[in-house]
């Protein structure tokens, strides 16, 4: 999964400022190479950990290619990852000579104390290097000039006032403030550089790879007591579900398991080739395996954590290198209950970063109406979109307002009506472009005469 | 076993006797043993080793309700294969299968140990961020023999915490050499005063030969660390750094005698599948025994590696201490519910339960209303139609004020 695994990119990595930055706390060299891996010194700058393998299904959890994994490997290191952002502020100079300046940060006239919002800043009005920064924290307590326009010359003066611009922390998960760098860029302008810093360990939903592309995300993380152990107490840091081979035949996968356990068990300091062109043969790696007391196809006795029964059959295991992906929960869970709208149609906001809503799309939709849950229809489309009163004059079919039809001159067939928002605008547009458009209106239920 | 006497770690006053190499056959130590006399299997268990008792009291609570067992004659019993300053093997023998596995998880996962915990950094000029460090810190074993005897930090009346619930260890070092300097675990330096009966308890472990302890970071010049840990008491179940085991070795029935697992093979079964090493002190059922379908297995070897925190027959004496007393909570717990359901008056064992169905009693909410019918006046109207009686056709009447339908009261 090359691009997107996590891990050492390169020796300066802690010295420069990425945008975006994921590195890996404990990457390890391969077990198991290949001839290119060796040839591009992929040991030098790994993207990946040696985990024990197990090759078993448990709980169920385990089910579509999820992994389970064990808690205690995770306490420890495995797949711990750092990620650094960067946030930046451009100190501006406008044409009339005013200039962006970093304030001080505001304190409570009652207390004397920072106000929370500048809880993570200096005197200078900067972030502090090593604090943590929550979310709505400011970390370049800017400001800028209210008057940017006029020219200065003369009496064209505008007022002298600032306007407060601060680059803020948005992230709902807090940070570390990293390093704070000031720099210069062409123009005599100067810039500000934050670099923010998060430590995570792997948690439900965060995706893995080994290097034979059979990805999968986290389902369950279970103690160590619960996981199974051979009879030596070897205990796995993942269990893979063994349907992920049939089909995808990663013959590769297998092979990395048998050579890197015959690596292991013999003590081999020299790599093992797991690639099908130069391999350690099938049959010497048995034989290593076979000579330490092991069964030859890399199976072994292991006992059910839970109950302390032997499982009924016998397991294949190993260590697989394993990558960390950057796709994260953390980055892309979302969910709304009541948020922001959109000012032109009045219907949720789309997308994570605007708090949006999940859509209820035209397939969807047609399901509903197929199957004729017209209530649920009324409540995703208009209760909890854009619905809204609108007064309809049954005269002449128009928007009326307040009660009152402007064409009419008259209260007296004024209704209200409930209707998408969206609806009303398509209406206007309409009539905008010389599209006569009139509501007529009549009872669905009328009343019984 | 003579590896066993000199490794000076009161085994001997552990495990005193009797070592019964020949299999273990329980309680044939005590010759003057007569069943018909002994009023509990307790005092029968006396004339064993001291595990075997703990082991067969543990067993008894379990067995609460038919304290009489089939196998009334066979007490647990203890034989130690192996045991050296960092791992123990035995052998237990008339225990039952939860029993034992019982026995591994809380070894693995409850037993108290200390580990750092709460890590004040003062300077940090080193390559590695300050919670890496942190973490690399929690991770370094500490002495733990008297961790048990600290105070839980939650339970501690302090504030934050005190030389009663916690070790303070501080690091303070700064390369000024031109070379590379490393940082190892015994530049931790124990501040708190500490208890005269465990003066080892908190001290980073040190078992390498050159005497330098885990490797925490690297300095260069100018880089300087400065920080206090503070070690707390806890269990693996929370964090692994409380872990005070590494492999535990656990399995019984080598020769597939009870036939739990299937042996898979191509040709041969013996030829493909290694015999463990506890074979040896087992017979396989000859060919053409008949199965015994009811055959429960009784024979356990246990090795259990400490990770150097407590030795090892120490984590088999707490857990078996650990295990008694969550029983003891059980147990409690159900003596003291008998008048008034589970969860009663006498909450002492706090362990997990749901919530109480009725609690506080006096709560509005029945239960099978909505949140819409709970408040009767607002009932039949709907939740987004005008309430002072819709004028549009197709909603109101359907929908809002026409009385009729009342809710789900």
């Amino acid at each position: 999964m090359g691009k997107q695994a996590i891990g050492a990119i390169a020796y300066n990595q802690f010295n420069r400022i990425d945008t975006l930055l994921y590195t890996l706390v404990y990457p390890q060299r391969p077990m198991v190479i290949t001839k290119t891996i060796q040839l591009i010194h992929y040991d030098k700058l790994p993207a990946g950990q040696n985990a024990t393998v197990v090759v078993m299904s448990y709980s169920g959890y385990d089910i579509e290619d999820a992994l389970v994994l064990n808690k205690a490997s995770i306490d420890r290191g495995f797949g711990r990852c750092q990620v650094f952002r960067k946030y930046t502020a451009e100190m501006q100079k406008y044409p009339n000579g005013r200039k962006d300046a970093i304030v001080p940060p505001m304190t409570d006239p009652q207390t004397g104390e920072r106000i929370p919002k500048h809880a993570a800043l200096d005197d200078d009005g900067l972030a502090i290097v090593g604090y943590k920064i929550n979310s709505g924290e400011a970390m370049i307590n800017k400001a800028s000039p209210v008057d940017s326009m006029t020219t200065g010359i003369g009496g064209d003066r505008g007022p002298e006032d600032y306007r407060s611009a601060p680059t803020t922390y948005r992230i709902a998960d807090p940070a570390y403030i990293d390093k704070v760098m000031i720099s210069e860029i062409a123009g005599d302008r100067s810039i500000i550089k934050v670099q923010t810093r998060q430590t995570r360990r792997p948690e439900l939903g965060d995706k893995f790879s080994s290097r034979h592309g059979q990805k999968g995300v986290v389902g369950i993380i279970v103690d160590q007591e619960d996981m199974p152990f051979s009879d030596t107490g070897l205990c796995p840091d993942i269990i893979m579900n063994p349907h992920g081979f049939p089909s995808r035949m990663t013959v590769g996968k297998l092979l990395e398991c048998l050579t890197g356990k015959a690596s292991i068990v013999h003590g081999r300091p020299s790599y093992g080739f797991g690639d099908a062109f130069r391999s350690h043969p099938v049959e010497e790696m048995s034989k290593v395996l076979v000579d330490h007391g092991f069964s030859w196809e890399g199976k072994d006795y292991f006992t059910s954590g839970l109950t302390g029964e032997p499982l009924e059959a016998y397991i294949f295991n190993g260590p697989i290198y394993y990558q960390r992906l950057k796709h994260m929960v953390q980055d892309k869970m979302h969910s709304r209950s009541r948020g922001p709208r959109a000012v032109l149609t009045r219907q949720p906001t789309e997308g994570r970063s605007r708090e949006g809503g999940l859509r209820l799309g035209e397939m969807e939709r047609d399901c509903l109406i197929a199957y004729g849950a017209s209530q649920l229809l009324l409540e995703r489309l208009m209760i909890s979109s854009d619905g809204a009163e609108f007064d309809i004059c049954q005269r002449c079919g128009l928007f009326g307002y307040k009660g009152y039809c402007q064409t009419c001159k008259s209260t007296k067939e004024v209704t209200q009506m409930t209707m998408p928002y969206a609806a009303k605008l398509l209406v206007q547009e309409l009539i905008s472009m010389n599209v006569g458009v009139r509501l007529q209106l009549e009872d669905e239920f009328p009343h019984p005469r | 076993m003579d590896a066993f006497f000199e490794s000076g770690l009161g085994l001997e006053r552990f495990f005193n006797q009797p070592f019964n190499q020949d299999e273990g056959k329980g309680d044939n130590a005590s010759p003057d043993y007569n069943p018909s006399q002994s009023s509990s299997s307790i005092d029968r268990a006396l004339s064993v080793s001291p595990l075997a008792k703990i082991i067969r009291d543990t067993v008894n609570m379990a067995d609460y309700d038919h304290p009489m067992h089939d196998d009334i004659g066979l007490g647990p019993s203890v034989v130690i294969h192996e045991a050296d300053s960092t791992a123990v093997k035995f052998e237990a023998s008339n225990v039952s299968l939860p029993m034992m596995n019982s026995l591994r998880r809380v070894m693995m996962a409850e037993i108290p140990t200390l580990a750092i915990d709460l890590v004040e950094i003062e300077e940090n000029t080193s390559v590695l961020a300050d919670e890496f460090i942190a973490h690399r810190l929690g991770l370094i074993p500490l002495h733990a023999l008297g961790a048990d005897k600290l105070m839980a930090q939650r339970d501690c009346e302090c504030e934050q915490y005190c030389d009663r619930c916690s070790v303070r260890l501080s690091l303070h070092v700064k390369c000024t050499t031109d070379e590379n300097m490393n940082v190892y675990a015994r530049d931790l330096i124990v501040q708190s005063e500490g208890d005269d009966r465990y003066p080892q308890r908190g001290h980073p472990v040190i078992n390498d030969p050159d005497g330098n302890g885990t490797l925490i970071i690297k300095l260069r010049k100018d880089q300087e660390v400065k920080l206090d840990c503070i070690a707390k008491k806890g269990i693996a179940k929370e964090h692994a750094k409380w872990m005070a085991t590494t492999a535990v070795g656990f399995e019984y029935d080598p020769h597939n005698n009870l036939r739990h697992t299937d042996l898979w093979y191509e040709q041969d079964p013996k030829k493909e599948w290694p015999l463990s090493e506890n074979a040896k002190h087992e017979e396989p059922h000859p060919e053409g025994t008949v199965f015994d379908y009811d055959a429960k297995p009784s024979r356990f070897y246990i090795r259990v590696e400490s990770s150097g925190v407590l030795p090892p027959d120490v984590i088999v004496k707490q857990g078996v201490e650990v295990m008694q007393k969550k029983l003891a909570g059980i147990l409690h717990e159900l003596h003291n519910s008998g008048d008034n359901g589970m969860g009663g008056a006498g909450d002492e064992y706090d362990g997990p339960r749901s919530p109480d169905v009725d609690a506080g009693g006096g709560d509005n909410w029945d239960g099978f209303q909505t949140a819409y019918g709970a408040v009767n006046s607002t009932a039949n109207q709907s939740a987004w139609g005008n309430a002072g009686g819709s004028t549009t056709p197709g909603y109101g009447t359907s929908y809002g004020n026409s009385g009729g339908y009342t809710g789900f009261n």
